[in-house]
Order: C-alpha cells, then structure tokens, then sequence
C-alpha cells in the first residue's frame, strides 16, 4: 500500500471538488395569479400552457404531472434534486418537464408558476446558464411573463424577485469541515452575497461534507455577474479545499491513506449500511478517488451518492422497501460498485 | 370569520392577551388551539400572538384590489399573490427588499417582446454602471451628468422609476 502511494503523485486537481452546478429560473404568468391565490383551473391552466409553449420548440420533454406520478419514481426525482421536495407536496398542481437527456427541467407551479432549471457536472455554471436560458428563451415567445421596470421578473417570493435566479455549485468538503474552516468559508461567501449550506444529513450536521453555494441576492445584478460571483467563490473554496488536502497528505500521508482505505474496507464488506454510516465513508472514499489514490472517477462516487438514497434503491428493487431491506440493499449495491471498480488488492 | 393562525378553518375561540397592558386578541379555531394546548406550548402561543402584535401595528388592513391577498396574510407567509400585489404592497416591499437585496433596481435580462423597452434597459443598465465607476473614481462632474441623462431616459420612458434618486 506504501508503495501504491509513492508511486501515484497526487494529481487531484480541484475541478473535482466541485459536484455539480445548476441554475434555476423563476417565472410567473402576467395575467394569472401566484401560487397562493391560485385555483385549480388557473393551475391547470397554467400546466397546459406551458406545454403549449413547448411546442415546436425542438426539445423533446417529457411530462410528469405530480398526481400521477409512480411514488417511488416521486421520491427518486427529489434524491436526484431533479424536483424539489416543494413541487413533491404539489400533488393536484404541479407537474415536471424533463428534457430527454435529463439536464433541463422545468418545474410547474411550485412556489412559482416556471422554476426552469438546468444542470451540469462539475463547475460548469456557464453551460448550465445556458441551457435554462435557452429554455426560457422558447417558452417567452408565447409565454408573457409577470416584470416590472424596477424590479425585474416579479416572483410569489418577493425574495427571488429581479433576475429570479439562483445559481448553485455542490462542493465536497470534508477538509475544511474537519479542520473546523467552515465558519470562515461560510462568511467569506456571505460577505459576497452568497449562502452556504450543507445538504444530505439533519441541519448543519452535513454528514457526506456536501455543501451547496448560492447567490443569496437576486436583484440589481445581472445574470452574468452572479453567475461568475458564484463561480468564482466556488473556484476559491475549492482551492482552500485542495490545499487543506495536500497538506494533509503531506504531513501524514499513512494515516490520510488509512482513513480512505478504511472506509473502502467498510464498503466492500459491510452487509448492511444506512445512511448516517455511509455518508462519511463516501466522503473518505470521493476523496481518495478526487486525490487519485483509487482507480475511481469523481463522477462515479457522485453517482454512487444518488444510487444510495433510499428511494433509487427502491427503484432499483422494483418495489417499496422495508428500513431493513433498505439498508442491505444499499450495501449490496454499494459492495457491486467498489468490487466493480476496485478489484485488485493493489489498487486499493 | 376565519381562524387567523391556519386561515382555514372558522375561528372558534377568541384568545386575549394582556402584556404591559396592551390587550391583543385572536380569533382561532378548535385545531388550532389544541396544537398550542397539546404541547403545553405556552412560548408558542406567545410568540404568535406577539408577532401579530408587532405586525398589526405596520398593518393598515390594506389589501390587494386584483387577488385579495391581505398585509397580514403576506406578513404572515411571505408571499404576494399576484404582479399587481407588487403596486399594493410596495411601501412595505421597498424596505425589506433593500434589506435583503441591497439595491432596487433590476440590471438583468428582461423580456424581449419589446426590443424597445430592451433597449432602453440595457441605456439605463449601462449608463448606472458609467456613474457608480465615475463616483467610485471622485469624478463626480461626469457622474453628475451621467445621473442627468439617466434620469431623461427614466424619465422619457414612463414607469415607476421615479424612486431610483433614493438609492444613491
């Protein structure tokens, strides 16, 4: 194991610090109430014209309405941050639209009547901005959309008026947050005006080390500079990360190996994990595979991260599934994937 | 009448109130007392009643002509109800927005059925821009005449843009 180390330089370069990024868009109809003075028939309304605006515009989208929607499949969407859990409670009213590459979807009737968002792996704000704009840009063509001179795109919220959209980067990590540097990084980013949150476990416990950065100001910038703001606090948490882990490895680089190849063990060999257990171990393991000390990529961790949530294993099952069943599950699905990858001893 | 915590169910019980002999009282329903009552959740209680104090003071029972959505329903959820709620309630929005936004002027995209309008924005934009540098920079003669010739272009367009002055 000594030996794999010296030989392997630690190539980790911080772009794989960044899970992904994402850009959503809030829009109302002009001449139709907001969510909370909403009827039915304005809410179905609004879904029927939203996919009449759709039309003919080339991207072939296909259409979730919430109250028909398998519960598994529901829930699964939600693990994926495809749909929010706001639009998961919307049962008569809401509805999705998934782009058929999964990238682009445009929520209807959450808090807002269009929350058009758009994904991309790593720290790509830019393709995901313009995904959601060229999305926004087909459905204005028919669609009038509630904006006022002074403050811009008019939301139910009056906190999202303006541009009405929030660009956000998924950053693992785990350094910072051992090294207690999180109280720091969450200043730095909101002296800029932008948030900081952990997501995947209870509050600000953030057991995976996932956290989520976003423009907390939507009005009086324009698009372009929050998004570069955002990506540009990313680029620097990210680096602060990276550097945190070099000197690590530096200073005790047996016991940086030890805390990743434990974890690995634990993961090949458990028989039955919830969520709380695997959280930490996936973090040791994304960082061995960020660091270049696994034949791992990045973007199979983070896909093992989803793969591991309680309803994809479900999914995965066919069928709703007991706690129990849950937990052995997942460490059935988890044991496939590091053998999968990981087969050789010396790899590991 | 209906209850003022849920705005759901009709108001069964009228809950009083006496602090520093200020008397306040709220009308709630049967569900609505038992979930304080349950929980023997006397702070809760409080602190409802006292934030519908603290609200009603700001509160002028206005309410919007096009939704019906109320001050105090908006106080109380955070949300407007439609466009028009924005002309309603705009005195109560300004101050929280600059609070949460730091500036009230919309710099980005804006929707382009008009490309007049677009335009016009995208002069305004830059010309905002033009003056902060000019300001930052001590050149305050150039800002000064920058500030002239965007208040023509707010002017020359109509809007309620009249409130921009109060920014600088």
């Amino acid at each position: 194991m000594t030996e794999a180390f010296t030989e392997k330089s630690p190539r980790g370069d911080k772009s794989a610090i960044v899970l992904s990024s994402r850009v959503r868009v809030a829009r109302n109809l002009k001449d139709m109430n907001f969510r909370p003075k909403m009827t039915q028939d304005q809410a179905d309304e609004c879904i029927d014209r939203v996919l009449e605006a759709l039309r003919g515009g080339g991207d072939d989208f296909r259409y979730y309405p919430m109250r028909g929607i398998d519960p598994i499949e529901k829930r699964a969407m939600v693990e994926d941050h495809r749909i929010s859990a706001d639009l998961f409670k919307t049962d008569d009213r809401g509805a999705a639209l998934i782009s058929a590459d999964g990238r682009v979807v445009i929520m209807i009737n959450e808090e807002d009547h269009l929350r058009i968002q758009a994904f991309a792996s790593g720290l790509d704000l830019e393709t995901a901005s313009g995904l959601a704009y060229r999305t926004e840009d087909v459905l204005e063509k028919s669609l009038n959309f509630a904006f006022d001179e002074q403050l811009g795109y008019l939301t139910a919220c009056p906190t999202n008026t303006g541009t009405g959209m929030r660009a956000s980067v998924m950053l693992h990590l785990p350094l910072l947050t051992a090294k207690k540097n999180m109280g720091q990084v969450t200043q730095l980013a909101a002296k800029l005006g932008l948030t900081m949150r952990g997501i995947y476990g209870e509050g600000s416990e953030a057991l995976g080390c996932v956290y989520q950065l976003s423009n907390q100001v939507t009005l009086g910038k324009t698009e372009h500079e929050l998004t570069d703001a955002v990506s540009a606090v990313a680029a620097q948490i990210a680096g602060m990360e990276q550097e945190k882990r070099l000197q690590a490895l530096r200073e005790d680089p047996v016991a940086f190996e030890d805390r990743i190849s434990r974890a690995i063990g634990t993961l090949k060999y458990a028989r039955m994990m919830d969520l709380k257990e695997f959280y930490p171990l996936w973090s040791a393991l994304r960082v061995g595979a960020a660091m270049g000390r696994i034949p791992m990529d990045v973007r199979e961790c983070d896909a093992l991260l989803t793969a591991a949530q309680d309803a994809h294993l479900c999914r995965a099952a066919g069928r709703e599934l007991t706690d129990r069943e849950i937990r052995e599950a997942r460490s059935a699905m988890v044991r496939r994937t590091i053998r999968d990858r990981l087969s050789s001893e010396e790899d590991i | 009448m209906l209850c003022e915590e849920c705005g759901e169910r009709e108001a069964a019980v009228v809950v009083t109130t006496v602090i520093n002999g200020e008397s306040t009282s709220r009308n709630l329903c049967r569900e609505c007392v038992k979930k304080y009552q349950k929980g023997g959740d006397v702070s809760a209680l409080l602190a409802a009643i006292l934030s519908s104090m603290y609200k009603a003071r700001g509160s002028s029972g206005k309410s919007c002509a096009h939704c019906g959505m109320t001050l105090e329903e908006f106080n109380k959820t955070g949300m407007l109800g439609c466009a028009e709620c924005y002309r309603t309630f705009r005195s109560e929005l300004d101050p929280m927005l600059n609070r949460i936004q730091g500036r009230t002027q919309h710099a980005g995209r804006r929707p382009h059925t008009d490309p007049a309008a677009q335009e016009r924005g995208d002069r305004i934009m830059k010309l905002r821009r033009a003056m902060e540098a000019a300001v930052s920079e001590e050149a305050f003669e150039e800002a000064a005449r920058l500030r002239d010739e965007l208040k023509k272009l707010q002017e020359g367009g109509g809007e309620e843009t009249a409130k921009e002055g109060a920014e600088e």
